[in-house]
């Protein structure tokens, strides 16, 4: 008997299929990967498992009787745990009473000492190290990661999920991540691993499971398979891996940074002493885990925030002291990792948001007044040259929060690039994006490059770093730990890198 | 959700809210012992029966419009100035200032420099607000409020003390001289000069608005401040010249009605509608044309329910209830389509 087995599930939004019949089981002690590209319907399955969603139709089979989890709650009750791609932990509070927050046999006076002593064990057992008594907030994402799985396991769950699990890690955590996940299965828990990485599929799954436009495509055993057979499944065409970077990058310096600093604020991250060279015709990748002081060094290149002390240099040009706009117009534009809250003004349609950099120059305005047949005209070109999908019948006056992720993300690189764009700041630019849009935008970026531009593209994916980069730097700490040449670079030497593992000593 | 069914929606939601509001009513004058058709017969003929009756619409409506577009602009911008009241009274102590302050100036003249005056000091008046809030992030909501309170009763002390009238011994200023008055346009009614100047304004503001650079980069702000920022989009200047303009637009209204209407700076002055402005604004959804049609609608209530109560006893101050009504209405009703949207948001 399977430990779950999922008959048959269909669920639908607003008419169209997130979930089309589809099946999955699980063992005991098994590992299942569900792999698929985003929008695939992973989450919503394993949402309606874990009782966020209600299914249309279908059977849910736990340990052989049929069940229907109205909320968290009840799947927890019955054995299920789910560790969500964003933590829901309380971040002011102890991992302890993280831990035992809304337990269900908590009395009144609770029992902390009882409850240290079995999560002490629990982390022991299976390798999951952290403090009971320290705040969430002090812990790295790695820690807080272990943090939720512990919760999980302290209430008896027989049945793990996570959501994109090692999004977030450094190579180096998710090797010892993936040893918790060994011994869980030795200890015969059942785990659902969400992710899209091949090589981690590889490297973990027993069995895997491809989610396609919301319907099971296969059922894979991971030793009889190859990670190209994976990948046909999932995106049910050849992916183009490799990208027209192979042409001599430039060597005339275009932008320099001379040892920036930022100290350490309320929210954010602290930068020290950057120096970097961004150079004509180049893909610059910066590479490192999230948090390390990426998203403060896109700022302060595109005039967002102010050092504390350096130089920022633009062709030669000190433009420390210029704002925002005025290095727009000289052509330093930004592709935000935070689409929705840096980029985008979701209430307004895509011809607004469209504007917003050029709204206040010729064509699109005279004396301070808008043109808007002008605006409208260029708008509808630059939707119909990125190919930016609407929803909506209103096409150009649909308010941009009723887009798919991949077609914001579209319309912000027609915004930004343009014949203007000279420095291309590129944060995280196809996170959440499906293969096509992912493609889209890494193509746009590498005609950047060819046409002798320069881009700064900072991410989290290595491959994506791989795949684009002409040279790498590393951020750790808030420092720049390294840049190698693409040729050069090994995955294991950058991931060293960005565990703050140096030649020489450990950094931090 | 199409742009189509969306327009059914809003409509579907107009026709219920519209319903509710006179089932609402009907069981208000029910409760006084009235009965609702006579009531509402004679609300009818309030409105229309006379000339004049007819031109108060206007009268009442407009230092609604004026301060009502006030709060719009800064609510468009995200800058929740709940100080129209105060900057009614600034503009209202200003323009009673020029007026008395320069009796030699000819008429006309004068008239302008009282508005330039009232405009630019109810600007200041909402600039503190908005200096604080960029400079030191304190919420405009506090400090547009105490501001009101500040205002209010510095007017207090004004009538009786530098402005009080030398000729008498109540709390009010002297009588402004008919030449600095704003003139009665159609004779036999309250309808003055001033209610001509609010229309001007509120086309003004929806041009401002709607048509140029300045009113993109206050939408722009105001829907997303953190994305104007990033774009280039000068900020603190909008949410400056947002704050600027609206206490100017609530100063007008004081200045009209003391040049208009008490011709005479006096307490309580205001009636209020720099209060009843923000629920406008929040009803009109901060559009400038919006707000004239409610502030319109908004007095010819108030008119026709004093007529009401005069002939039928039933208390006026069920305009004040059903307005109340409306409005949570509204809210609620956005208040519902965001659960809506939260709770069918689509997985991937």
């Amino acid at each position: 008997m399977a430990l779950l087995e999922m008959n048959q599930i269909c669920k639908a939004f607003s008419g169209v299929y997130a979930n089309d019949h589809v099946d999955l089981t699980v063992e005991k002690g098994e590992i299942h990967a569900l792999l698929g590209e985003n929008g695939a319907g992973k989450t919503t399955l394993m949402n309606i498992l874990f009782g966020i969603y209600s299914a249309d139709s279908g059977q849910i089979l736990w340990k052989g009787q049929p069940v229907r989890f109205a909320s968290p709650k009840d799947a927890i009750a019955a054995g299920i745990g789910m560790v969500q791609q964003h933590f829901s932990l309380v971040r002011k509070m102890t991992v302890l009473d993280n831990i035992i927050l809304n337990l269900r046999d908590n009395r009144f006076v609770l029992d902390r000492k009882q409850a240290r002593q079995r999560v002490r064990a629990l982390a022991e057992k299976y390798g999951l190290t952290v403090d009971p008594d320290a705040q969430v907030d002090s812990l790295s994402v790695g820690e807080q990661q272990r943090v939720e799985i512990l919760k999980a396991l302290y209430r008896d769950v027989e049945l793990l999920i996570l959501d994109e699990p090692t999004g977030v890690l450094t190579p180096q955590e998710t090797a010892q991540f993936f040893e918790v996940l060994r011994a869980l299965q030795k200890e015969g828990y059942g785990i659902i691993i969400i992710t899209h990485r091949m090589s981690e599929i590889m490297a973990i799954s027993d069995r895997v499971t491809i989610l396609r436009d919301g319907k099971k495509v296969a059922q894979l055993v991971t030793a009889q398979t190859q990670p190209d057979e994976l990948s046909r499944y999932m995106i049910g065409r050849e992916l183009k891996e490799t990208y027209d970077v192979d042409t001599p990058p430039g060597t005339e310096p275009l932008l320099s940074l001379e040892g920036v600093s930022l100290p350490r604020k309320k929210k954010g991250h602290p930068l020290h002493d950057i120096t970097l060279e961004l150079r004509r015709g180049e893909i610059l990748g910066v590479a490192g885990v999230e948090g390390n002081g990426q998203k403060e060094l896109a700022e302060i290149i595109t005039g967002i925030q102010r050092p504390s002390a350096g130089r920022v240099m633009l062709d030669g040009a000190d433009i420390q002291r210029e704002t925002v706009r005025q290095r727009y117009e000289r052509g330093v534009v930004y592709i935000s990792d935070d689409r929705l809250n840096d980029s985008l003004v979701t209430d307004m349609d895509l011809t607004e948001n469209l504007m917003l950099r050029d709204y206040c120059r010729p064509p699109f305005s005279h004396r301070g007044l808008l043109d808007r047949k002008a605006m409208l005209q260029a708008a509808k070109e630059k939707i119909q040259r990125y190919q930016v999908r609407s929803s909506g019948t209103s096409g150009e006056a649909t308010p941009v929060r009723l887009l798919s992720g991949g077609n914001q993300q579209k319309l912000i690189v027609a915004r930004e690039i343009s014949d203007r764009a000279q420095v291309v700041v590129a944060s995280q630019p196809t996170r959440g994006l499906d293969i096509g849009a992912t493609h889209f935008v890494r193509d746009r970026l590498v005609e950047q490059r060819n046409a002798g531009k320069g881009v700064l593209l900072i991410s989290a994916d290595l491959e994506e770093i791989m795949a684009l980069s002409d040279r790498i730097a590393v951020l750790f700490g808030g420092r720049i730990v390294g840049v190698l040449n693409r040729q050069e670079a090994t995955v294991e030497q950058i991931g060293l890198l960005m565990g703050g593992v140096t030649g020489k000593e450990e950094v931090g | 959700m199409t742009a189509m069914t969306h327009r059914k929606q809003t409509l579907l939601d107009v026709v219920t809210i519209c319903l509710l509001t006179v089932v609402i009513s009907a069981l208000l004058i029910l409760a006084c012992g009235a009965s609702p058709v006579e009531a509402a017969s004679l609300f009818v003929k309030g409105i229309f029966g006379t000339k004049a009756s007819f031109a108060e619409i206007f009268v009442k409506a407009c230092p609604l419009i004026l301060t009502g577009l006030g709060c719009a602009v800064a609510f468009r911008t995200g800058f929740f100035n709940i100080g129209a009241e105060g900057q009614f009274y600034v503009g209202s102590i200003a323009a009673a200032m020029v007026a008395l302050g320069l009796p030699q100036v000819p008429g006309v003249v004068r008239i302008i420099l009282c508005f330039v005056a009232a405009f630019v000091c109810g600007g200041i008046w909402a600039l503190i607000a908005a200096v604080f809030k960029t400079r030191f992030n304190i919420s405009e909501i506090i400090v547009t409020i105490m501001l009101n309170y500040i205002v209010i009763n510095f007017l207090g002390y004004a009538v009786r003390s530098f402005l009080m009238d030398p000729a008498g011994n109540v709390p009010q200023s002297a009588k402004i001289d008919t030449a600095a008055q704003l003139p009665n346009l159609i004779t036999s009614t309250r309808f003055h000069a001033g209610i001509v100047l609010a229309f001007v304004l509120a086309a003004a503001v929806w041009f401002l608005m709607e048509k140029t650079t300045v009113g993109y980069e206050l939408k722009a702000v105001g829907l997303n401040q953190r994305a104007a920022a990033c774009n280039g989009v000068p900020v603190v200047r909008s949410i400056i010249s947002s704050a600027f303009l609206s206490g100017g637009l609530a100063a007008i209204a004081g200045g009209i009605e003391v040049l208009a209407i008490q011709k005479k700076l006096m307490e309580g002055i205001s009636g209020d509608c720099g209060y009843t402005a923000v629920l406008i604004a929040l009803v009109a959804f901060n559009r400038p044309l919006g707000v004239v049609l409610v502030a319109i609608l908004y007095a010819a209530m108030e008119v026709g329910a004093s007529s009401m109560q005069r002939q039928l006893g039933v208390p006026s101050a069920i305009v004040s209830i059903i307005i109340g009504v409306v409005v949570v209405l509204i809210l609620g009703k956005e208040l519902l389509r965001w659960y809506g949207k939260k709770n069918g948001k689509e997985g991937a």
